[in-house]
């Protein structure tokens, strides 16, 4: 039965998908209580497994912290999908799913015989999701990316940093954090919902260039009315003064939003220097404006004396918008998100206690925490092939022999 | 067209309510085929006044307007009038989402949350917060930075030289949009047999947080702070790098991409560079050397020399035919004329109701069975209050402004 607490119970996802982007679209259908069985394989392990961080640095096809942050609540099935056997495991596998997802570059799944129109013959109903860089065709269709790459095309970097300096993005692979697997997530909650109404699948394509341009969206309609995206570090027509100041302590910083006259008189009250607000050149939205970075300089030569939180907290008590600048230290016990439960500790056999953060959304505060830690490669394998396959012990062995299950 | 397929939201009626942080959720779910309503005060919600602005002849258009409300119906609603009252409370009985952020109806005059619930019991409330209604943060003022800023991905950003520098765009607006989004269609799912309102909140600081790549498990496991590093490179072979017309982004040498770090000295070598033969000795094959601050100071300035000379046009096609990560850095005006997403037809004109001609991104997916890309251009505000009216049997209301 579907409860609240999880939403998603009773659906099974092979799930393909390794990596960036696709891992975190299954996780989140799994912490929504679907059944994800990553198939992956010992012979060509997920480059996240590989990748680190691991505890100590003791690099473990096991133990990374990067792979075990995309893969809470999935099982692992280790099928060795280059064997001539592997690609018919995997189509046992996936009659008894309802969601089959991949992000390889386009030809994969093709060439295992797992294309949408084969597996549709596998299973009619089938929510296929592909995930392609660019895109199933056109000239760059076999074109090689990474999230930090396809952010770059996409135009999220150009209009990033300081005018006089090179652009610099988010400093992440952003795309495979947020823009992919979002919109795909979306994607195959929308098809689903389709497919419970009317029993028809869907083949849905994300090529993770188009899904990132749309955050660009706004942009790029002014662009193609001949307006172009300068880049203004942190300022912006919303709020003058807006930047980030620097408190006390070393590489400290608070961000400060003013959004109109009334903040801008609570902030310098808040700064303590009652001249300051008196200013007649930051007495105006205009003239903050014109005077922008004398303003954020003298800004700046006050905020060093505080404590970041403190100056945050009264800004805020002030009514302005001011936030630490969090660090990855700093979030793994903001108040807020502690309070909310947002980080839980899953122990791992090789990683020890590490802690994973839950879905974003709350469905009257129940659904989406993660509760199985990360499995470890092939965990899962013997399993699943007797659940699912109905394999005997004798087949499994055979099999495991054989080289096609790991 | 298999029998039964057609748009995954048809037959649902979203009410929008949002300000800009959450405008793009609507979006997404008119793009699969709900009937999405804006509801808006009189004068309009905050997203038609939002940057990016352009002054035209016909006015100044809000780009920021145009791109998250396409799609999407309209009714202004002016709660001091019972024709107004009347046409919120009959739309609230007929739809199945409602999409606020923290100013939602709840907080406009006759309309508690007794009302709401009086009006339609099953209705799916999506609340786009910036840090969830529960905790000490629940009221806490915030804007794009803020919230870039307490969900630590802005420690990630900026230069190492400057104070840390937020991404273009206000991600943290579309990023709470589209789990919003999310978050509506896993309770529509869930909502099979419920009776009861559902109430699905997003935090944009939690989607924030889950942002940070390896940063959060680097801290876990080992107490190291990533900080950031602006345009240094994060070794040599992965980062931006400067060429004759510009930037290009690359990876290579990591995550797998032994072999295009291979390809690339080959590429450099090739070329006839000056000093490049030193790339074919030893300690180029020395990951951790990659990675030091000679190694990648060293490769910078062999690559910038031997991209001088090449535009990033050239650079992205002769890079990815050696199988190299390599992409331009565009800026938005580049990208509508990338050749692949030209290709592929992913840009379509659409006129606005005072006839300007903008050029849209196509969705995000392709998903067989979705309806044509623009439904209905931007609605002016109050644009279907008739429209509307007639359909809940209100008969016609005259529309604020008139």
């Amino acid at each position: 039965m579907t409860t609240k607490k999880e939403p998603l119970a009773g659906l099974r996802v092979v799930d393909f998908c390794w990596v960036g982007a696709g891992a975190l679209v299954t996780q989140a259908l799994a912490l929504l209580g679907a059944e994800v069985i990553k198939v992956e394989s010992v012979t060509h392990p997920d480059n996240l497994r590989l990748s680190g961080p691991f505890r100590d640095d003791r690099k473990d096809l096991n133990g990374s912290g990067y792979f075990a942050s995309r893969n809470s609540n999935k099982r692992s099935f280790a099928l060795n999908m280059a064997h001539p056997d592997g690609p018919a495991v995997a189509r046992r596998l996936i009659a008894t799913a309802s969601v089959v997802t991949s992000n390889f570059r386009p030809g994969v799944m093709e060439r295992w015989g797992l294309d949408y129109d084969a597996v549709r013959a596998i299973r009619s109903d089938v929510v296929y999701l592909a995930m392609p860089m660019q895109g199933s065709n056109g000239p760059h269709r076999d074109y090689v990316g990474f999230g930090s790459t396809i952010a770059a095309v996409a135009g999220l970097v150009e209009p990033t940093g300081l005018p006089e300096r090179a652009p610099i993005g988010t400093g992440t692979h952003y795309p495979d954090h947020v823009p992919n697997p979002g919109h795909a997530l979306v994607a195959v909650l929308a098809a689903l919902l389709r497919q419970r109404r009317t029993g028809v699948g869907a083949y849905i394509e994300l090529a993770q260039l188009e899904s990132t341009v749309n955050v660009v969206g706004p942009s790029l309609l002014a662009a193609s009315l001949g307006q172009q995206a300068p880049r203004r570090g942190n300022h912006a027509d919303e709020a003058v003064p807006r930047g980030v100041y620097p408190c006390a302590g070393h590489d400290r910083w608070c961000a400060i939003s003013v959004v109109d006259d009334r903040a801008w008189s609570a902030l310098a009250d808040v700064l303590g220097d009652m001249d300051f607000g008196a200013d007649a050149r930051f007495a105006t939205v205009s003239s903050r404006r014109a005077n922008e970075a004398v303003l954020d300089d003298l800004l700046a030569s006050r905020t060093m004396s505080f404590d970041a939180w403190e100056l945050a907290s009264r800004c805020q008590a002030a009514g302005v918008a001011a936030a630490v600048v969090e660090t990855a230290s700093d979030i793994a016990s903001d108040p807020n998100l502690v309070a909310r439960g947002f980080w839980q500790t899953l122990e791992h056999p090789v990683m020890g206690p590490y802690r994973v953060g839950s879905l974003p959304f709350h469905l009257d505060g129940a659904a989406g925490r993660p509760t199985r830690r990360a499995p470890l490669l092939g965990e899962d394998t013997d399993d699943l092939a007797r659940e699912l396959l109905g394999m005997s012990a004798e087949e499994i062995a055979a099999c495991r022999r054989e080289g096609v299950l790991q | 067209m298999p029998k039964g397929l057609g748009d995954p939201l048809e037959g649902f009626r979203v009410l929008d309510c949002a300000g800009p942080s959450g405008a793009y959720c609507g979006r997404l779910l008119a793009d699969l085929g709900a009937d999405v309503v804006l509801v808006e005060p009189p004068g309009g919600l905050a997203s038609r006044r939002h940057a990016p602005l352009i002054a035209g002849e016909s006015g100044t258009i809000s780009c920021f307007d145009r791109f998250v409300n396409l799609n999407k119906r309209s009714v202004e609603v002016d709660l001091d009038t019972p024709a107004g009252t009347a046409l919120l409370r009959g739309l609230l009985a007929s739809a199945h989402v409602l999409i606020e952020t923290v100013d939602g109806p709840t907080r406009w005059p006759g309309i508690d949350e007794p009302t709401l619930h009086e009006c339609n019991p099953s209705l799916v409330r999506v609340l786009v917060s910036a840090f969830g209604t529960q905790g000490p943060y629940a009221d806490r003022s915030s804007d794009d930075l803020t919230l870039l800023a307490a969900g630590g991905l802005l420690s990630l950003g900026g230069y190492e030289d400057t104070a840390p520098i937020a991404v273009h765009g206000e991600q943290s607006y579309f990023a709470r949009s589209i789990f919003a989004a999310a978050g509506a269609l896993v309770a529509l799912l869930g909502a099979d047999a419920a009776v009861t309102s559902d109430v699905v909140e997003v935090s944009a600081q939690e989607v924030i947080a889950n942002a940070l790549e390896d940063a959060f498990p680097e801290y876990d496991l080992n107490g190291r702070v990533r900080t950031r590093r602006g345009e240094r490179p994060r070794e040599a072979g992965t980062g931006t790098f400067r060429c004759a017309d510009g930037y290009v982004a690359m990876v290579a040498g990591r995550l797998g991409t032994a072999k295009a770090f291979a390809a690339l000295l080959d590429w450099i070598n090739e070329a006839g560079t000056e000093g490049a033969s030193e790339l074919g000795t030893d300690r180029w094959q020395d990951h951790a050397f990659r990675q030091s601050a000679e190694g990648i100071a060293h490769f910078t300035e062999l690559f910038e020399r031997f991209a001088a000379t090449r535009t990033k046009a050239e650079l992205y096609r002769e890079g990815q035919a050696r199988k190299i990560a390599i992409a331009p850095v565009n800026s938005p005006s580049e990208v509508l004329a990338d050749p692949q997403l030209q290709s592929r037809g992913y840009f379509t004109p659409v006129a606005d109701t005072n006839g300007v001609l903008l050029t849209y991104p196509g969705r995000p997916y392709r998903i067989d069975g979705l309806g044509p890309f623009c439904r209905r251009p931007v609605p002016a505000v109050g644009e279907h209050n008739d429209e509307i009216a007639t359909e809940l049997g209100l008969g016609v209301t005259v529309p604020a402004g008139q």
